[in-house]
């Protein structure tokens, strides 16, 4: 096998750019001066100028169109199922520590709190399996807004929420009956059970609020137990619920709600609150007895001072 | 970057895509998966994708990825099966399909192209037949543009070394 002249070998490159539409004017002019005096080369230029021209056609043939239609079709289908459960998340920080939002195209969906300041501590987003994304910049808004809300400058967060995430019909009942429960005001797992129309189904009203998707959106932080106990929350982050309840304006002993020191209202056809001391409503179990800190935020849902215990003139020094 | 916007770019893309994915792989159903593996991979890193980058460039090479993906998982597989491999190469180079679609000439070009290997093989296809730039090729294949171009150069060598004597010359005048 005889071996190609040096002069060949170095411009093989510039040849096969040449013949290929690759090279540029002076390598392709240095190339058409070779192949005219060179035999074995003009051959070579050939073969790739063959090439490329059967390339070419290879190029302009495209696959069957109903092929690449109905995959597009297909493909449509899964990413409008896909944008509909995806999850958009931001980690942010706040006064009670670290909190991941997460949203969908239908609302807000996750509010977790988080250990540290990494998504990957989430279990929320790790239950929602690899259809999540990190978009901060999305979420910001929500987590001004938060923030308006820890510093008690904000008492609503009017949120568009996707319930699809609660896991049943009860436990999305359970959290719009927690959602209806107004800032400043306290309610019990009895009495949302109440609300719901399942009185008995106390354990399965606390079951729900566990796995409430979005907490602080949806306050489950305002339902306490029967003897107003600040009984779990967020896992065992009961300090957290004390922590929402003052910055609401709820006097609370640490473990406790401090219900002496709150307007009572248990439902009555005239829709008047009370005083605690007002006959025996401040010894009442709070199956249906609602608790307002202050006499504006139980006005504010409508209530009106009881003409007996008069709330209006003796109200309480808090 | 919203969910409206990336479906404009599936428009203006998927056909493109799915034409490169149908050329690497055997089967129309397998390239049809490809291609919606590649686009919902797009779409969950939408987010993060700089507001200026090149998103052609970008889908082609997340659909490579795919491919290779694919590929390697099928090659476990084809070990595991030695009878599966020997009825795919039939699909490969005989399938009624590549011969009704190509003359001889193209078919046979095609079979080079497939036996190239990997590199030179997705280096070539990006640049030849989906005219891609060579620093987006580079971008596919985690590679120099400089790189790139010589696996495409090398492909053409390669091909034609197959070829030699199957193509009819090309006269060499401009």
């Amino acid at each position: 096998m005889t071996s190609k002249p040096k002069v060949c070998v170095a411009i093989e490159p510039d040849l096969i750019a040449a013949a290929t539409g690759e090279a540029p004017p002076p390598a392709a002019e240095r190339v058409h001066g070779h192949v005219a005096a060179c035999a074995p080369c003009r051959e070579d230029f050939a073969r790739y100028r063959a090439i490329e021209g059967t390339v070419g056609q290879l190029r302009s043939t495209p696959p069957p169109a109903a092929d690449a239609e109905a995959a597009r079709a297909r493909l449509m289908a899964r990413l409008g199922d896909l944008r509909s459960r995806m999850v958009a998340y931001g980690v942010f920080p706040s006064p009670l520590g670290p909190i991941l939002i997460g949203r969908t195209e239908h609302g807000v969906s996750m509010v977790e709190y988080l250990d540290r300041d990494d998504a990957g501590a989430s279990r929320k987003l790790t239950q929602a399996g690899g259809d999540t994304r990190h978009a901060s910049a999305e979420l910001e808004p929500f987590h001004r807004e938060l923030l308006e809300f820890l510093a008690g400058r904000r008492t609503r967060l009017d949120w568009p929420l996707d319930m699809r995430f609660a896991r049943s019909d009860f436990e999305r009942a359970v959290l719009e009956a927690t959602a209806a429960v107004p800032y400043g005001a306290v309610s019990s797992y009895t009495g949302i059970a109440g609300d719901i129309g399942h009185p008995g189904a106390v354990r399965a009203v606390a079951q729900a609020l566990r796995h409430n998707p979005v907490p602080i959106v949806v306050p489950c932080h305002r339902i306490v137990g029967l003897h107003g106990d600040l009984v779990g929350y967020a896992g065992n982050r009961t300090s957290l619920k004390e922590r929402l309840l003052t910055l609401e304006g709820v006097p609370t002993d640490a473990t406790r709600i401090a219900r002496a020191a709150m307007y009572h209202y248990d439902p009555n056809p005239d829709r008047q609150y009370c005083v605690p001391t007002c006959g025996d409503i401040g010894r009442r179990r709070l199956g249906t007895v609602r608790l307002f800190a202050s006499r504006e935020l139980a006005e504010a849902t409508g209530l009106s001072p009881c003409l007996d215990c008069r709330p209006d003139l003796h109200p309480l020094h808090v | 970057m919203d969910g409206a916007a990336f479906e404009g770019y599936v428009t203006t893309h998927h056909g493109e895509i799915f034409r490169y994915l149908r050329r690497l792989s055997s089967r129309p159903a397998e390239a049809d998966d490809l291609s919606q593996e590649t686009f919902l991979r797009a779409y969950r890193a939408w987010a993060a994708l700089a507001p200026d980058a090149n998103v052609r460039a970008w889908l082609f090479a997340i659909a490579t990825n795919v491919f290779r993906n694919h590929l390697r998982s099928e090659r476990r597989r084809r070990t595991a099966h030695d009878t599966v491999r020997a009825t795919r190469r039939e699909v490969d180079f005989d399938g009624p399909e590549g011969e009704a679609m190509a003359g001889e000439i193209r078919t046979l070009t095609e079979a080079a192209i497939r036996q190239l290997p990997m590199k030179q093989r997705l280096a070539f296809t990006l640049r030849k037949l989906h005219e891609l730039e060579y620093d987006a090729i580079g971008q596919s294949l985690d590679c120099s543009p400089d790189t790139a171009r010589a696996h495409v150069f090398q492909a053409l060598k390669k091909i034609r070394t197959t070829l030699n004597g199957h193509v009819p010359l090309v006269e060499t005048s401009r």
